[in-house]
């Protein structure tokens, strides 16, 4: 018993209040590397500020408004709010309960999405920015409530989500490109 | 007896390692001014001001944060990570004299500020990556 508490105390002292981040947060890994892959395309011929507008214009046909941009950098940010009910969670949440399982299972409730697009010159071998080569790199990321108020997170890494992305923004630039 | 005793040993243990409000406010327990902008800066032999921010927001990009927002004229960007812990960061760029610029970034892993030298050494390594540039510390 005494010993226990000694335990819990001495685990306390070292604790204190702190917890600090695990290592390699800051350093880019390959697995970071592959993602970048992911989450960029390159697109010839059309201005960084045609770029960026056609970006934005994909970004609403998604239903996303814009929360902040900054056109000399490149960036632009936006978020929307939607439902995040999935059919294989209630489905869970009707066994457990049939099953005779007193507390309700807490479910994804509502989603708040983040999309954060930053486009940037393509250097030539000189390192001097390309006027017309641009690369846009997007990333979503979102945080779900479920029905007992909690929250999670995460960062949105599926391939497939990238890909039509892109194939929307492709479409959207060769509109921008014709000015249609 | 022993009990009340460990109890209130286990209390004060347990109070030691927090800060009062104040302390939270001005994260004012955790090392000098000048200590904390020496680790969390580096120096980079450049007068692009908005090169290097450029390269700041793809390594944020790399490191798997969400841009939150970015401003040139005050050379900042702040970004968020998510998963199982959320970490945001402030990167700013500021120019020193004529043809350097002063990064300095700061960081905070859920509730907590992020303090380990080591973790800001590993940020700006990765910056130099992405610049091709070296980074110098201060001085």
């Amino acid at each position: 018993m005494k010993k226990m508490v000694a335990a819990t105390c001495v685990g306390l002292l070292l604790a204190g209040c702190a917890v600090q981040p695990p290592p390699n947060t800051f350093a880019l890994t390959p697995e970071l590397l592959q993602q970048r892959q992911l989450e960029t395309r390159r697109y010839d011929d059309i201005k960084e500020v045609d770029l960026l507008s056609a970006s934005s214009n994909v970004l609403q046909d998604l239903g996303y408004n814009l929360e902040n941009s900054e056109t000399k950098l490149g960036v632009l940010t936006a978020s929307k709010q939607r439902d995040a009910t999935s059919a294989g969670e209630v489905t869970a949440a009707l066994v457990l309960a049939l099953l005779g399982s007193r507390r309700p299972m807490a479910m994804s409730k509502d989603q708040t999405i983040r999309v954060a697009l930053v486009v940037r010159p393509v250097n030539d071998s000189n390192g001097k920015a390309s006027e017309s080569s641009h690369l846009v790199r997007v990333t979503f990321q979102r945080v779900v409530r479920r029905t007992d108020n909690s929250t999670y997170a995460e960062t949105l890494k599926d391939e497939e989500l990238y890909r039509d992305f892109y194939e929307r923004l492709s479409k959207s630039v060769f509109l921008e490109g014709h000015k249609l | 007896m022993r009990l009340i005793f460990i109890s209130c040993i286990m209390a004060t243990a347990i109070l030691a390692g927090c800060a009062s409000t104040n302390q939270r406010v001005l994260d004012a327990d955790t090392g000098t001014q000048l200590q904390k902008r020496s680790y969390q800066s580096r120096v980079f032999e450049t007068s692009d001001k908005e090169k290097v921010l450029r390269a700041t927001i793809s390594t944020l990009q790399d490191l798997g944060f969400v841009v939150d927002r970015a401003d040139l004229t005050l050379g900042a960007v702040s970004a968020t990570k998510v998963g199982v812990h959320r970490i945001t960061m402030t990167v700013t760029v500021r120019p020193q004299g004529s043809d350097r610029m002063l990064v300095r970034a700061n960081a905070q892993f859920n509730i907590t500020p992020i303090e380990d030298p080591k973790q800001y050494q590993d940020f700006f390594s990765s910056l130099e990556k992405s610049l091709f540039l070296a980074a110098h510390t201060e001085g």
